[in-house]
């Protein structure tokens, strides 16, 4: 791991505890701080400090928790879940009909990457919801759509 | 999403039968929240980090540390009383109880990540808010 990534992971972890602010100053676009100031009176955020921490927050996590666990995946190979288990999780999250029908699901994810390579769990759900309601007029996803 | 002692464990542990399981539902999360259609919360109490083992400044914990991206749920007076209430009403363990405050705690829907689907969705059918159980 270089030093940039294991600086990275080190900062993370302290995203969450008390901390002290610091003062910097960012150089926005005017339609960006006019699109910020126009969501926080939306109600996205408490106020356009949130709003930006907010959103540099999510990338940094999301960034972050994505080169763990490639770097996991590359110690552990056989860690790695297939797009099909993704999706049944996904499912299983959204409390969708489909959590149920893991056959469908695989079978979904095994097609969806011919079209669609880069494909991700949700893609999967849709593409399992229309071969279900080609499959089964009647489902649940069929009269959903 | 909180995770339950199980599911913790079987972070820590890449040769857990269910570690997959667990690293599937955490790909959800980070397949979401970097196409920013839906921002999932990772949470662990922190009884339930005391039960597994999982101390964040053991070297051993470096991997769970940066792949759960979990944030702590620390247990202050009010979560103390509102777990207390849980355990009463619903006679599950201590610590199931702090996922019980956890998962009322965080935005909702929420869900409990666990093994014991049994005792778990008993418990959620008690808890304010939108939360359900996923077992693993």
């Amino acid at each position: 791991m270089d030093d940039a990534v294991a600086e990275l992971f080190d900062a993370v972890q302290r995203l969450h505890d008390e901390d002290v602010t610091v003062v910097t100053s960012v150089r926005l676009s005017s339609s960006l701080r006019e699109a910020v100031k126009a969501a926080v009176k939306a109600g996205m955020d408490a106020n356009p400090n949130d709003a930006m921490l907010n959103a540099v927050r999510d990338r940094l996590e999301a960034f972050t928790q994505r080169l763990a666990l490639d770097i996991h995946y590359e110690r552990y190979p056989d860690a790695r879940p297939s797009l099909a288990e993704i999706a049944i999780a996904a499912a299983q999250l959204d409390d969708s009909s489909l959590a149920h029908d893991h056959n469908l699901l695989r079978r979904a994810a095994d097609e969806v990457v011919r079209v669609k390579p880069d494909a991700d769990a949700d893609d999967v759900l849709v593409y399992a919801a229309a071969l279900q309601a080609a499959l089964d007029p009647t489902s649940p996803t069929a009269a959903a759509s | 999403m909180v995770l339950d002692n199980e599911a913790v464990q079987a972070l820590l542990d890449p040769t857990h039968r269910k570690h997959r399981a667990v690293l599937a539902h955490l790909e959800v999360r980070n397949q979401r929240q970097r196409g920013r259609r839906m921002n999932i919360r990772v949470l662990v109490p922190v009884a339930v980090r005391v039960e597994a083992g999982w101390d964040r400044t053991a070297a051993t914990a470096a991997d769970i540390n940066r792949i759960s991206a979990a944030v702590d749920v620390d247990l202050r007076r009010g979560g103390a009383d509102r777990a207390v209430q849980l355990r009463q009403a619903t006679e599950v363990s201590v610590v199931d109880a702090t996922v019980g405050h956890a998962a009322e705690s965080g935005t909702h829907p929420a869900v409990i990540l666990t093994s014991d689907v049994d005792d778990m969705s008993r418990l959620a059918g008690t808890l304010e808010g939108d939360v359900r159980v996923v077992g693993i």
